[in-house]
C-alpha cells in the first residue's frame, strides 16, 4: 500500500470507546490514510483538526463520556475524495441550531464557558460537513475532503 | 495512555515571563495552564509569552482555555504573545481571533524583540 491506488475503494471502520484521548486514533489514521491519498500537509492537518473534533463532540456530547459506548468512525476512500463518517450512540441527541454556530471571540469574552468552536471549526475546515441521524438513532456527521486542491491561492 | 500529558514550564527572560506549553493543550490542560497564568501574573508579569511546541495538539477546548488566558489579560492590562506554533494552528488561531489579542510569532527569539520594542526591560 504505497500509493493512493493501493488504498482507493477502501473502507476503514474503527469502533473507539467513549473516552476522550481516543480520538486521536481516528486523527492518527485518517491521517495515514490521507498521507497514502497524497493529500497535502497542510489538508491532512485540518482533517487531524476536523475529526478530532468530530470524535470528541460524539465521546463527550452524543455519549456522555460513556466509556461502554462505542463512537464509530467509518473512512471511504474514492477516487478523487476521502470521506469520514463519525457517529455516536445519541444518549443526547445534537439540536440542528448547534450545528450552524458561528462563534465570535469578543462574545466569548463574555461567557463563562468560551468553548463551543468545534463544530464552527469542522465547518470551515472541510470541503463538506453535514450532520444527520446515525442508522442506530444516535447523531452522525459526514465530512469530505475532496483530494483536489479547492481552495484559491492557497498553494 | 491517550491523555498525554502537558508540561508547563515558567521561565523569565528580558522582563518577559515564558510558559512553555510542552504537550498537547485540550481539556486536560486547564489546571496546568490556568496555574501557569495565575502564578505569573500573582509575582506582577506584565509581559507573557506562550511558547508551544511544533505540531502538537491543540482542540477546540484548548482553544476555550486560551481565550480564558486573554480575557484575564484584557482585564489585567498585561500583553500577551505567542511563538512556536505550527503554520496549521497560526492559522486557526487568526481563524478564531485569538491573533488579534495575542501577537503571533515564529520563535521565542523574535517574540522576546517585540516585546523589547514595547518596553519589557532585562
Amino acid at each position: 500500500m504505497s500509493d493512493a491506488e493501493g488504498v482507493t475503494g477502501q473502507v476503514i471502520e474503527l469502533r473507539l470507546p467513549s473516552r476522550l484521548g481516543y480520538e486521536r486514533i481516528a486523527m492518527d489514521t485518517a491521517a495515514a490514510l490521507a498521507r497514502r491519498m497524497g493529500l497535502a500537509d497542510e489538508r491532512i492537518d485540518a482533517l487531524r483538526t476536523a475529526i478530532g473534533e468530530a470524535v470528541t463532540n460524539a465521546i463527550e456530547h452524543g455519549n456522555q463520556a460513556d466509556a461502554a459506548m462505542k463512537v464509530v468512525v467509518v473512512l471511504t476512500v474514492r477516487p478523487a475524495e476521502l470521506i469520514i463518517c463519525v457517529s455516536d450512540q445519541g444518549r443526547r441527541a445534537l439540536a440542528l441550531e448547534q450545528t450552524k454556530t458561528q462563534p465570535r471571540i469578543a462574545d466569548a469574552f463574555q461567557r463563562a464557558d468560551k468553548g463551543g468552536w468545534g463544530i464552527w471549526l469542522m465547518r470551515e475546515l472541510m470541503d463538506e460537513v453535514e450532520f444527520t441521524l446515525a442508522p442506530g438513532g444516535g447523531n452522525q456527521v459526514r465530512m469530505v475532503v475532496h483530494l483536489e486542491r479547492s481552495p484559491v491561492g492557497d498553494q | 495512555m491517550l491523555e498525554d500529558e502537558l508540561t508547563v514550564n515558567i521561565r523569565h527572560r528580558d522582563g518577559v515571563a515564558i510558559i512553555d506549553l510542552i504537550g498537547d493543550v485540550t481539556t486536560f490542560a486547564e489546571e496546568k495552564i490556568n496555574g501557569a497564568y495565575r502564578q505569573v501574573t500573582a509575582r506582577g508579569d506584565r509581559f507573557i509569552l506562550l511558547n508551544f511546541r511544533q505540531n502538537d495538539y491543540i482542540n477546540s477546548a484548548g482553544i476555550a482555555i486560551l481565550i480564558g488566558i486573554v480575557t484575564e489579560v484584557n482585564q489585567n492590562g498585561q500583553k500577551l504573545a505567542v511563538s512556536g506554533l505550527s503554520p496549521h494552528f497560526q492559522k486557526i488561531f487568526r481563524m478564531v481571533g485569538l491573533a488579534q489579542y495575542a501577537e503571533i510569532y515564529q520563535t521565542e527569539e523574535d517574540a522576546l524583540s517585540a516585546f523589547r520594542r514595547l518596553g519589557a526591560v532585562e
